[in-house]
């Protein structure tokens, strides 16, 4: 009755050398010719599961069966020898290689000091992308293509070696709502071909949509495997969360009212020197929770940066309370009552081999409190501070001489968000402020944003994270290759409407 | 601050692990030199450590090394490998000797280092904020074109007109009084130590010492912080600057018997490149530094025994150094060690 | 005239040869993404030891081998430490720069006897190619341009090329397609510092004909300069090589002149090339572009 799998893994185990259990135990079984959901929210160990099943990880405990046959993987090579390889969910290219060396790296055939045959590579890639009807230029550097056709790239070096099954970590992360549905042209084609994929994902849409059967991990645990056909997103989600409810969010009605923040027209260039903000004109007004909303790589990060006094801003204008404060380095924004939750919170929120008590002055350590004759620091002010703050926020530290890298994210996170409110400021950025967060954190976070925005603050909130910003804002705007598409309530647009906005298709109002 | 003993054990076990392979393959390399290794360091440490006069010169051999530690230590410290202490030692030196001629008195000695090492140091500062130059491509082509000027001035500028091995001297009132009569042991040392503990507590109790470090770890953060990284580097160049400036004012304004700079510069050089090591081994913090700053001045005062005792050329000291330094940069030595051991 | 030209033109020919093989050797090392400051001690720690072979062996052709073989030993040493235990790049590069200050040092007076300086006899050095009144040429100019042609076709246009590049561009995506990281870029950086050995040895057995414990005098860290000067790329470090060892040679041939020491003292044409060193490094700036992961440990987990 039940076939045989053609993947089979058995109680696997992953301790990290940091200590952290990211899987406990698992067990999955993929079906020849399938496309198995793997679902679960951030750090459930989906991941970690599928890093060890294409060989990048070794697990610490555990099985793997390929056609009923026990293997191991040394390294991605043995698992690409066996016919499974993956699609990262941040692209594995060179970025200055062209497409084609992107995809023959590593199987260039010949010797390694004959010369390499270019035509021939490029005969099999013609014949891959025949057979799945799409078309991508593979003779320039990948860093100047867009993320979807550096996904088909990706896609395609993995066909390249004949691979059977394909894994693919949260693959429409980055895509706009059109690019989604041509991926998922792709996958059906390749079901068609009798390929096997495997489909990470958190979107329950998208996973009821593709798959066919659905594995729900939670805490890197499996909690089941089901028919697609035979479940619910409801059903799905409760096996996600393991509660009814995803977060306990209370928003009470408010008025906003003064503006804090002005942008006119503001214009700013990204790393490689192109327009990454186009004109942005909107205002943030003090008790709301203004929201920017889109697929991320659309500048965002840009427009924070701009506003945070840390890019240069090329035209346009930026007002604090009245204030022209266009260009002004960031120490002069603290002082004027702006606090920054970064979206980096390893590589710009937090310097992790500090301690907590070193980073919770990080941004403030010129104040008057910290500040002794001559220069001093004074670190029993310091110490106090860093204990306040980690009280109040409940921030879950060895100690506050512990360096920051002991943390979780979690907690970092809330070091980050208790720091900035720390700052007592008027006007708060910020940026995907739960990322990589867990549940119980990111409740906390978000709830803390709302208290804010109820004191009377103003928050500029930007998440790729819908759902966030659909719960959090009292306006949004969605943003698409730096000019924003809309700027709605929340409550009055459907999700349709919002993800053809992100698409980049104006919303008629 | 605090002091966090873990934190501080480890880097201490894997520096003294370094100091003992270092020494242990250094007397494997004299043995097949045909040296008598065990005779050699027994001289050496005798030399060095075996009376009031052995110590006294150790101190003394110490003193620049501190100062010029310092420069590589607070680079680090901020994210930054300037190695530029050597050519800084030069022109501190000839300041110094300058000025004290002038004026004839310790302090305006001691502003001539500060000033030329300041000048100096300036450059590669300049180089890496305004023109991005990596500082260790310009430190070390700084050192060299320093080395040439600074051998120019000594020939040209400021020879002695009695000996024409060596520049003018500095007066009797501009020298530092003597510790211990009938060494070289000066008051000099005090400055070194001085400066050391000074060092500390710039980096770890002022708001400077703070953004320095911020800066050294993340430079992304300091700017998210408000802190600009380039400050940072041009203070930590300058301070560097005036230490390894100080090194060479000291050393002809310290150092019995000709306090002067001796043909070819033989008295002032390698004292740039010494430090390094020792702040590597001193694992680039201040306190650390004075340390293992007496561990290399034991070396070089010992080596002067050594080379007199067992006929060893006293550059195997440097070979002793420098495989100390390499060891050092073997991440997880101690553990290394371990994994060896229980093999 | 045409004197001066030709003789200026055959010494920038030979003073060209280190500082090549070193960029050349560093272009293929950091390509891989290793950075090694180490140069500047495994080119004295070669001339020295090359040259102890070469008299050793009786012949100036092993002199050259034995100091490639030492630049190879210096680089396992690189290799291991910041390739296998994912070590700092820069802090062993000082470290064997120091060890080889310490080596030549105490090697001179313990090996030769002599004091700071020892002279390569005539007959254990490499006979050169072409002899002219202006100054002879070395094979050695012609092997360095084979080699660096060599190079520049093996990283562009050959598998192993392309798997070194991109070992150090995205070591993820090369590891993601099952290539060795670990040991490309270990190979890389022992053969950078094998090229680093030949150029060493070449110095003392052939060019100079000496060992001092000065003789490397920079053209380690000229090297890099002219690396990220030609953009790390190996037929580019051949014309940037030549316009180093132009003056290089220069500063030679102008501090014994005596006409033009009167008007200039030698000490201040001394430092002409690494005046002009810094000059161009400073000009280049942001101009080029170096590997992505340059000088960053590669750990999977």
């Amino acid at each position: 009755m039940e076939e045989a799998p053609l993947i089979k893994m058995e109680g696997i185990v992953k301790i990290y050398p940091d200590g952290t259990k990211a899987l406990k135990g698992v067990d999955l079984s993929v079906r020849k010719g399938e496309i198995h959901g793997l679902l679960g929210e951030n750090g459930a160990g989906k991941t970690t599961l599928m890093k060890i099943l294409s060989g990048m990880l070794r697990p610490t405990e555990g099985k793997i069966f390929v056609n009923g046959k026990e293997v191991r993987f040394k390294s991605p090579a043995d698992a690409l020898a066996n016919g499974i390889g993956m699609v990262h969910q941040h692209f594995t290219l060179v970025d200055v290689f062209d497409g084609l060396h992107n995809i023959i790296l590593g199987m260039e055939g010949h010797g390694l000091f004959s010369k390499i045959d270019v035509e021939k590579a490029m005969e099999k890639l013609q014949k891959l992308m025949d057979d799945l009807n799409f078309q991508v230029p593979l003779d320039v550097p990948v860093e100047t293509l867009p993320v979807g056709v550096q996904q088909r790239i990706e896609i395609l070096k993995t066909l390249y070696r004949d691979v059977d099954v394909l894994i693919l970590d949260e693959p429409t992360a980055v895509l706009t709502p059109i690019e989604v549905k041509e991926l998922f042209d792709v996958l059906k084609k390749l079901k068609a071909q009798d390929k096997t994929i495997i489909f990470i994902s958190h979107k329950l849409k998208e996973v009821m949509e593709i798959t066919d059967r659905v594995t729900v991990l939670r805490k890197g645990e499996v909690i089941g495997t089901v028919n697609t056909n035979e479940t619910s997103p409801k059903e799905l989600a409760k096996m996600m969360v393991g509660r009814e409810v995803v977060l306990r969010i209370e928003k009470p009605p408010k008025e906003a009212e003064n503006p804090v923040l002005q942008v006119q027209d503001l214009w700013v260039k990204g790393d490689r020197d192109q327009d990454a903000v186009k004109g942005l004109t909107f205002e943030v007004k003090a008790g709301e929770i203004f929201g920017i909303a889109g697929v991320e790589g659309n500048g965002q990060t840009e427009l924070i940066e701009a506003i945070s006094g840390l890019r240069k801003i090329e035209k346009g204008k930026v007002i604090l309370n009245g204030k022209d404060i266009t260009g002004r380095p960031p120490k002069e924004l603290y002082d004027l009552g702006v606090a920054h939750i970064p979206e980096d919170r390893i590589h710009m929120g937090l310097v992790s081999e500090m301690s907590v008590a070193e980073n919770s002055i990080l941004g403030l350590h010129w104040r008057e409190t910290f500040r002794g004759p001559i220069g001093m620091l004074r670190w029993n002010k310091a110490k106090e501070h860093a204990t306040k703050i980690v009280k109040n926020f409940e921030v879950l530290v060895p100690s506050i001489e512990a360096p920051v890298k002991s943390l979780s994210g979690g907690n970092q996170q809330k070091l980050i968000v208790a720091r900035e409110t720390s700052k007592q400021p008027e006007f708060i950025i910020a940026s995907q402020p739960t990322r990589g967060v867990d549940v119980a954190s990111t409740e906390y976070i978000r709830n803390y944003l709302i208290n804010l925005r109820n004191e009377n603050k103003a928050v500029l909130l930007v998440s790729a994270d819908l759902d966030e910003i659909l719960q959090l804002s009292d306006r949004m705007a969605i943003i698409y290759e730096g000019k924003f598409v809309g700027i709605v309530k929340p409550e009055e647009v459907t999700e349709e409407e919002i993800g053809l906005m992100m698409g980049g298709i104006k919303h008629e109002s | 601050m605090r002091v966090d003993i873990r934190g501080f054990i480890k880097p201490l076990i894997e520096s003294l692990i370094a100091i003992v392979i270092g020494i242990l393959l250094g007397a494997i390399i004299l043995a097949f030199s045909g040296y008598n290794p065990i005779k050699a360091y027994i001289a050496l440490f005798d030399g060095a450590l075996g009376s009031k006069y052995g110590w006294a010169m150790t101190l003394s051999a110490t003193t620049p090394m501190i100062l010029t530690a310092l420069t590589f230590g607070l680079g680090a410290r901020t994210g930054l490998f300037n190695i530029g202490a050597e050519g800084t030692v030069y022109f501190g030196a000839i300041a110094a000797l300058i000025l004290t001629n002038i004026w004839g008195n310790i302090l305006m000695g001691l502003l001539g280092g500060i000033i030329a090492g300041i000048a100096w140091m300036g450059i590669p500062a300049f180089l890496k904020v305004f023109r991005g130059v990596n500082e260790v491509v310009s430190t070390i082509m700084l050192n060299w074109m320093a080395y040439f000027l600074a051998l120019y001035i000594v020939l040209q500028k400021i020879p002695n007109p009695d000996d024409p091995n060596k520049t003018i001297a500095v007066p009797l009132s501009a020298r530092f009084p003597i510790i211990i009569r009938g060494t070289e042991l000066s008051w000099a040392f005090a400055i070194s130590v001085i400066a050391a503990v000074l060092a500390y507590y710039v980096l770890w109790h002022t708001t400077l010492g703070y953004e320095l470090r911020v800066s050294g770890y993340n430079e992304r953060a300091a700017r998210y912080a408000g802190i600009n990284p380039k400050k940072a580097i041009i203070w930590s160049f300058l301070i560097g600057g005036i230490t390894s400036g100080l090194a060479g004012a000291v050393e002809v304004m310290g150092r019995p018997p000709s306090y002067a700079i001796s043909q070819g510069m033989a008295n002032i050089y390698g004292y740039g490149f010494d430090g390094i090591g020792v702040s590597l081994v001193g694992r680039n913090h201040p306190l650390g530094i004075i340390f293992s700053g007496i561990f290399f001045g034991m070396l070089k005062a010992g080596a002067t025994a050594m080379q007199i005792e067992a006929g060893v050329p006293l550059e195997m000291v440097r070979m002793v150094q420098g495989i100390i330094v390499v060891t050092v940069a073997i991440p997880g030595i101690l553990d290394l060690l371990k994994r060896v051991v229980r093999k | 005239m045409m004197d001066t030209a030709l003789s200026i033109l055959i010494g920038a020919l030979t003073a060209m040869v280190p500082l090549v093989l070193t960029s050349v050797g560093a272009t293929v090392s950091e390509r891989a993404g290793v950075v090694n400051i180490g140069y500047e001690g495994i080119l004295l720690m070669s001339a020295f030891f090359g040259a102890m072979f070469a008299e050793i062996s009786g012949s100036p052709w092993i002199g050259l081998i034995g100091g490639a073989f030492i630049g190879m030993l210096l680089g396992m040493l690189h290799g291991f430490i910041t390739v296998y235990l994912k070590g700092d790049h820069v802090i062993p590069g000082i470290g064997v720069n120091l060890l080889a200050l310490g080596v030549v040092a105490f090697g001179i007076p313990a090996y030769w006897g002599t004091a700071g300086q020892h002279q390569v006899p005539s007959n254990f050095r490499i006979a050169p190619i072409i002899k002219t009144a202006y100054g002879s040429l070395s094979p050695m100019v012609l092997i360095t341009i084979v080699i660096v042609v060599l190079t520049h076709w093996v990283l562009f246009r050959t598998p192993l090329g392309l798997r070194i590049r991109s070992v150090g561009e995205n070591p993820e995506a090369a590891d993601a397609l099952g290539i060795n990281v670990e040991r490309y870029r270990f190979l890389a950086t022992v053969y950078g510092a094998t090229l680093a050995g030949l150029g060493g040895a070449f110095m003392s057995v052939d060019w100079l004909g000496t060992v001092t414990k000065q003789l490397s005098a920079g053209r380690g860290f000229i090297a890099l300069a002219n690396m990220v000067f030609s953009g790390w790329n190996p037929l580019r470090a051949l014309l940037g090589g030549f316009i180093f060892g132009f003056f290089d040679n220069l500063s030679v041939w102008v501090r014994t002149n005596p006409t033009v020491q009167e008007i200039i003292p030698w000490q201040f044409v001394a430092t002409l090339p690494y005046l002009v060193t810094l000059i161009i490094v400073a000009g280049i700036i942001g101009r080029v572009r170096a590997p992505k992961a340059d000088g960053k440990p590669y750990k999977r987990e």
